[in-house]
C-alpha cells in the first residue's frame, strides 16, 4: 500500500499549530500511517505467521480474554461513532471517522481470532463472558456522548478507555502467542494515535477554560473503579501476578496524570 | 446473512479501497495533477466549480454524520463494521471535496462561509429529512435513506460529473472515480442489509415511502436549481463547441452530454436517478413514490 506523499511539509512537527493538527487529523495522514503495520496483513497478522496458540485451560482463558477486548473496542467503536455527531469542528470529525474504522476493524480481527480458537460464534461467546464492569463502562460512556458532553466523553473515550486498552494489550502482546501478538501490536498502533489526539483536544480545552477540570475529574473518579475491576479480572484471566495489575494500573493513571489528573 | 456481511468485511474495504483503487493517490487523484488554468483563469467558471463542489461537501458531510449516527442503531455487529467503513469513506469524500475547495482558490478562513453561502437549500432540506430518521436511531429509514437515495443519487451525479469532466479535468474526473467506487459498494450494502430488514418489519414500508418520495423531491429540486438559470451556461457552451470541433465526446448512459441543452441534462440525471431509486427499492419491497416535479 504505498501512499503519495501530501502536499505538506515533510516535517510534520515543522508545520505551525493549526497546519499540524490539520494534516494529523487528516484522512491522508491516516493513511501513511496505517500503511506500514496492515499492508500485507490479513485480520491483523501475517498470513505466515506460525500459529502458536495455546491449548486447553490457557486456551479457554484466552478466549475469555479477548471476548472483554470485544466488549471495550465495542465501546470505542459505538463512542467514537457518536462523537462524530458532536464533534466541535469538521477536522474533528474526520479524525473520528478514521478512530471508527480502526475500532471496526479492532473488533473484527479480535472475533477472527475468537474465531480461529475454535469459537464457532464469537459474538455469543462475547455476549456470554463479557465483564461487568467493562460493560458498566461502556454504559456509562454513551451516556456521557448522548449527552453531547463533548469534553467527558473524549476523556471517557480518547483518554481512559484508550489508556486503558493501549496498557494491557501494549503488556499482553509481550506474552502472547505469536499470532494474538501481532493481532494486539497492530491495535495498540492505533491506540497510540487515537490517544494523541484525545490528550491534544482535551489539553488545549483544558488550558482555554480551566473551570472544566473538575467536572472532568469527576468523570476519572466515577470510572476509575470501573477500569481497576476490568483490570483486575483481565490480569486474573491471564495468569499474571500482582505487580504486574500494579505496573498497569500506573501505567493508565500514568496517561491521565498526563492532563494534570492526579490520582 | 452472515456470508453476505463477510462481504462487507474491513478486511476486504482494506484490500479493495485503501490498498486497492486509492493506491498511489493523493487527495484521491494522482499526485501532481491540478485544476485545469483554462477554468482557474475564468472567473464565471471557476465560481461555478466552487458552487458545484460545495454541494458535494454538504451532500457528503451529511452522509458523514448518517453512517456514523446509524452504527449505533444498527442491530448487528457485522452491520455495525460495515458502517464503520462507510464512515471512514464519507470522511474521505469530505475531505477531497473540501480540498478541491481549496485547489479552487477559496482562503481556509472562508470555507465556512462559502459553504454556507452556497449551499442549495433543497439539498440542506433533503439532509434534514435523513438526519432526522439517524437522530431518532431509525436503522431501517436510515440506511434506505443513505445507502439508497442519497448514495443512488451521489452515484448518478458523480457519474454524469465523471462523463463532463474526463476530457477537461483529469484531476477532478479521478477523485469522482474513486468516490463512484465507494457510493457502489454502499449501495450493495443498502439493497442487500435492508432487504431482509423489511420483510421482517413490513409495518415500517409506508413511513419509508413517504421518506423517500420527500428526498426525491427535494432532491429534484436541486437539480433544476443547478441546471435551470446557470450563470455560467454561455462558458460551458463554448467548452462544448471546443470538444465537439475536437471530436471529443462526454457519454452518459448512451447520450451525449456534449450536445446537450442543460434542461436536457437535467431530464437525462433526473431519469436516471428515479428510475435506479425504483429498481432498487423495489429489490427490498418497498414501493416507489414518484415525487412532485419542481
Amino acid at each position: 500500500m504505498h501512499r503519495a506523499s501530501p502536499p505538506v511539509a515533510e516535517d510534520v512537527h515543522e508545520l505551525d499549530e493549526t497546519a499540524f493538527l490539520e494534516h494529523v487529523h487528516s484522512f491522508e495522514f491516516w493513511f501513511q500511517s496505517v500503511e506500514g503495520y496492515l499492508s500485507g496483513r490479513t485480520f491483523g497478522h501475517r498470513p505466515e505467521t506460525a500459529d502458536g496458540s495455546p491449548v486447553g485451560a490457557e486456551r479457554a482463558r484466552l478466549i475469555g480474554v479477548l471476548c472483554n477486548y470485544c466488549v471495550g473496542e465495542t465501546a470505542a467503536l459505538e463512542g467514537a461513532s457518536g462523537l462524530i455527531a458532536i464533534a466541535p469542528n469538521h477536522m474533528a470529525k474526520i479524525f473520528l471517522a478514521t478512530q471508527v474504522a480502526d475500532e471496526g476493524r479492532h473488533l473484527e480481527v479480535l472475533l477472527h481470532r475468537i474465531s480461529d480458537l475454535g469459537v464457532a460464534d464469537p459474538e455469543a461467546e462475547v455476549a456470554r463472558r463479557a465483564s461487568r464492569s467493562l460493560l458498566l463502562f461502556k454504559h456509562r460512556l454513551l451516556e456521557l456522548v448522548s449527552s453531547k458532553d463533548w469534553e467527558a466523553a473524549i476523556f471517557a473515550q480518547n483518554v481512559i478507555l484508550e489508556a486503558l486498552e493501549f496498557a494491557v494489550f501494549q503488556s499482553h502482546a509481550r506474552a502472547a502467542d505469536p499470532i494474538t501478538q501481532e493481532v494486539l501490536t497492530g491495535i495498540v498502533k492505533d491506540e497510540r494515535r487515537h490517544i494523541g489526539f484525545g490528550e491534544n483536544e482535551l489539553g488545549r480545552r483544558l488550558k482555554a477554560a480551566p473551570h472544566i477540570r473538575p467536572r472532568l475529574a469527576q468523570v476519572k473518579k466515577e470510572l476509575d473503579h470501573l477500569v481497576f475491576d476490568a483490570l483486575a479480572e483481565t490480569i486474573q484471566d491471564l495468569g499474571m501476578d500482582a505487580s504486574e495489575r500494579d505496573r498497569l494500573a500506573r501505567a493508565y493513571l500514568g496517561s491521565v496524570e498526563r492532563l494534570g489528573f492526579t490520582p | 446473512m452472515a456470508d453476505f456481511l463477510a462481504a462487507y468485511s474491513i478486511q476486504n474495504w482494506l484490500e479493495s479501497c485503501p490498498q486497492g483503487y486509492l493506491e498511489d493517490t493523493e487527495f484521491g487523484h494522482t499526485p501532481g495533477e491540478s485544476e485545469p488554468e483554462e477554468m482557474l483563469a475564468n472567473e464565471v467558471l471557476r465560481q461555478e466549480a466552487v458552487r458545484s463542489t460545495v454541494q458535494l461537501v454538504v451532500g457528503e458531510r451529511c452522509a458523514l454524520a448518517a453512517s456514523s449516527g446509524l452504527i449505533n442503531a444498527a442491530p448487528d455487529e457485522g452491520s455495525k463494521r460495515f458502517l464503520a467503513t462507510q464512515t471512514l469513506d464519507e470522511a474521505r469524500h469530505v475531505e477531497v471535496f473540501t480540498q478541491r475547495l481549496l485547489d479552487l482558490g477559496v482562503r481556509k478562513n472562508d470555507l465556512e462561509s462559502v459553504i454556507s453561502a452556497h449551499a442549495n437549500p433543497n439539498l440542506v432540506k433533503f439532509a434534514e429529512v435523513l438526519l432526522e430518521k439517524v437522530d431518532k436511531k431509525d436503522f431501517i429509514a436510515g440506511v434506505v435513506g443513505q445507502n439508497i437515495v442519497l448514495e443512488g443519487m451521489a452515484f448518478s451525479v458523480f457519474e454524469m460529473m465523471h462523463a463532463l469532466n474526463q476530457a477537461m479535468n483529469p484531476k477532478f474526473a479521478h477523485t469522482l472515480a474513486g468516490t463512484i467506487a465507494d457510493e457502489r459498494r454502499h449501495i450493495g450494502f443498502g439493497e442487500n442489509r435492508i432487504g431482509s430488514l423489511i420483510k421482517e418489519h413490513p409495518e415500517r414500508k409506508a413511513d419509508v415511502e413517504q421518506m423517500q418520495k420527500e428526498m426525491s423531491y427535494y432532491m429534484l429540486a436541486t437539480f433544476a436549481d443547478a441546471f435551470r438559470n446557470n450563470p455560467a451556461e454561455a462558458e460551458f457552451e463554448k467548452i462544448e463547441q471546443r470538444l465537439q470541433a475536437k471530436g471529443i465526446h462526454a457519454k452518459y448512459n448512451g447520450v451525449d452530454l456534449t450536445s446537450m441543452a442543460p434542461e436536457q441534462m437535467e431530464a437525462v440525471l433526473a431519469d436516471t436517478v428515479l428510475k435506479e431509486f425504483k429498481t432498487r427499492l423495489g429489490r427490498i419491497g418497498i414501493e416507489y413514490q414518484s415525487p412532485q416535479r419542481p
